[in-house]
């Protein structure tokens, strides 16, 4: 079958340096590999199985400690002491914690990612890469293989078109609409496919925006998700790239395997319901449900913006007795951002707690967890039993605006009678 | 005939069977186990207990769409690795194929209208490398597209392990 091609099948094309095409096996070498945390330990045990002493090229392999930056247990002393060990005998770069944040964020944000490029990661969230263009994609058993020899084996991914139009109306921010994607449709249309943005919507999402969009598709089974790079883009990745500019945009007769339209002024704001993230409704349906647990953070809902609108609904109020709200900015440029602007303050004056920079509560509830019986709201990527620590804990999720207005009201609230006096701005 | 051919009976399963808890529990994963001779007493564990028990070498899982959805966790393939048989599906999701693979597990993982072609119990005929299923018991047969080169040898080595210390070698020898 002959036709274009999806940015997808482009920027694989470029990496093995030939035309290819949905459905076809490729071994594509990765232009940057990040592991995370403990998987590093696990990882690397797996090459001294093998004998491997020497990394395909340890200048592209990135170790970053966004998981459990600050740890709290003896056990992850020990894991981050090993990881320092094995940054320095394979000479690789480790972002260690205090040093970056969370690996899906920091690397867009300090041009380390760029448009275009290919990366392979121990973890499924590195689909945020693709809010710039770049394609992200999770291996797990085989991460060692990436390591020793710089690629492993990848079906070049059929593509789901996501033509957007519209704006998002007042009160309703890119995680409602996130939601509402995969809440709309059946997984099958998603399985083993990458999620491509695109059309008119995309000029007023910015790139906070855009890294919840494509955080959220990989709950039902996408292999990845990528935004076609505009003029937003490009603005905003000129400004910091450290490395080459691959700008890949599909071709009109791209072959796709299904194409659907986002209408962003048709959205409400969402709450996913457990027991899975796709489970969703409109807020208005779940409202006046008793919480007591609440968090604002995670590689979905982490950054600037998603604190600027969790803060315009926080300013001048408290959270409600019997909550706890816990706020993680997603990296060390969203903290200092987010202090420098004020809403730190905001979070401490209404009687929120703020933690290190990385995944928070999210990352299996190490930090700031929930006990049998609780019911929880938060920003974070999935909501399955356990997630969050105990197994009979109650998860919901949903946008930064709905939890905080939530931890403020005691139950589930609809954000948007907390938002009718506040003006601000979102910066591109 | 290639030299991947599995001959037994059938073990059909409906669609969207879930990693963890239908194939397996998630304890499993969270203790990250992966000895073959300990997951295969629990294969099934939360569909069909009494798989473990029941199934023998040469044995296929003939599975609906969507088999093994969910989180990719590699036990549950382990788990059919160390039960000795074999897997096709109507379709399963790429993280479980590549977790199949890895294990070493003989998969074919496009298989549309297969689960129409067996019912439990049949005695089924598999070619992992030519992707021909045979219905013994009825006589019938179909053919499937087959899987890549670099992916069969993935399974005549034995999974992902014995692959890469292939690799290694030969990068060694370059």
């Amino acid at each position: 079958m002959s036709g274009g091609q999806t940015i997808t099948e482009k920027i694989l094309s470029r990496i093995c340096g030939r035309r290819v095409s949905a459905g076809e096996v490729v071994m594509p070498e990765a232009e940057l590999i990040t592991v995370h945390d403990w998987y590093t330990v696990n990882a690397f045990r797996t090459l001294d199985d093998f004998g491997v002493t020497k990394l395909h090229d340890a200048s592209r392999v990135l170790l970053v400690t966004d998981h459990e930056p600050l740890a709290v247990s003896p056990q992850a002393f020990a894991r981050q002491h090993a990881v320092r060990g094995i940054a320095q005998r394979f000479g690789v770069a480790h972002r260690d914690a205090g040093r970056g944040g969370l690996g899906h964020v920091f690397p867009v944000e300090e041009g380390l990612v760029t448009p275009g490029m290919f990366i392979f990661a121990y973890d499924p969230h590195v689909t945020n890469y693709g809010a710039i263009g770049a394609l992200g994609v999770a291996v797990l058993t085989e991460i060692p293989e990436v390591l020793a020899c710089g690629s492993v084996w990848l079906p070049v991914p059929e593509t789901l078109r996501v033509d957007t139009i519209g704006a998002l109306p007042f009160g309703v921010f890119a995680r409602d609409a996130a939601q509402k994607l995969i809440g709309s449709h059946d997984a099958a249309l998603f399985e083993d496919a990458v999620v491509e943005y695109g059309g008119p919507g995309l000029a007023s999402l910015n790139i906070d925006a855009r890294h919840t969009l494509c955080n959220t598709p990989v709950e039902l089974g996408a292999v990845s998700s990528l935004v076609e790079p505009d003029a937003l883009c490009m603005a905003y990745v000129q400004a910091r790239a450290q490395r080459p500019v691959h700008r890949t945009l599909p071709d009109a007769d791209a072959v796709y395997r299904a194409r659907i339209t986002l209408d962003l002024s048709a959205i409400a704001p969402q709450v996913a319901l457990p027991p899975t993230p796709d489970n969703v409704v409109d807020v208005t349906e779940v409202a006046g449900k008793a919480i007591g647990h609440a968090f604002i953070g995670s590689c979905a809902s982490g950054m600037l913006d998603d604190l600027r609108v969790a803060a315009a609904v926080l300013r001048g109020r408290q959270v409600a007795p019997g909550v706890r709200l816990i706020v993680t900015p997603a990296t060390q440029q969203v903290a200092a951002d987010a202090a420098a602007e004020g809403l730190i303050e905001v979070f401490m004056r209404a009687g929120a707690m703020v933690t290190a920079p990385g995944c928070g509560v999210c990352a299996g509830g190490r930090i700031g967890g929930v006990a049998a019986g609780e019911v929880s709201i938060g920003t974070g990527t999935r909501n399955e039993p356990g997630r969050l620590g105990a197994h009979e804990a109650v998860l919901h999720i949903a946008g930064p605006a709905t939890v905080a207005a939530s931890a403020v009201a005691g139950s589930i609230a609809d954000p948007r009678p907390f938002l009718r006096d506040v003006a601000w701005g979102m910066a591109a | 005939m290639s030299d991947l051919v599995m001959r037994g009976r059938a073990w059909v399963y409906p669609d969207n069977v879930a990693i963890d808890g239908d194939l397996m529990a998630l304890e499993w994963a969270l203790k990250r186990e992966t000895r073959p001779e300990v997951l295969r007493e629990h294969v099934f564990a939360g569909l069909d207990p009494d798989f473990p028990n029941r199934a023998k070498p040469g044995d296929i899982v003939v599975g609906g769409k969507r088999f093994a959805q969910g989180n990719p966790h590699i036990q549950g393939m382990i788990g059919l690795k160390g039960c000795g048989v074999g897997l096709v599906a109507e379709s399963i999701p790429v993280g479980s194929f590549r977790n199949a693979l890895a294990a070493g597990l003989p998969v074919l993982p496009r298989c549309p209208g297969v689960r129409a072609m067996f019912e439990n119990g049949e005695e089924i005929e598999v070619d992992f490398a030519a992707a021909r299923l045979r219905n013994l018991t009825r006589g019938t047969e179909a053919t499937f597209p087959p899987l890549g080169a670099h992916l069969q040898d993935m399974l005549r080595a034995g999974g992902w392990g014995p692959m890469f210390r292939r690799r290694l070698d030969a990068m060694a020898q370059a």
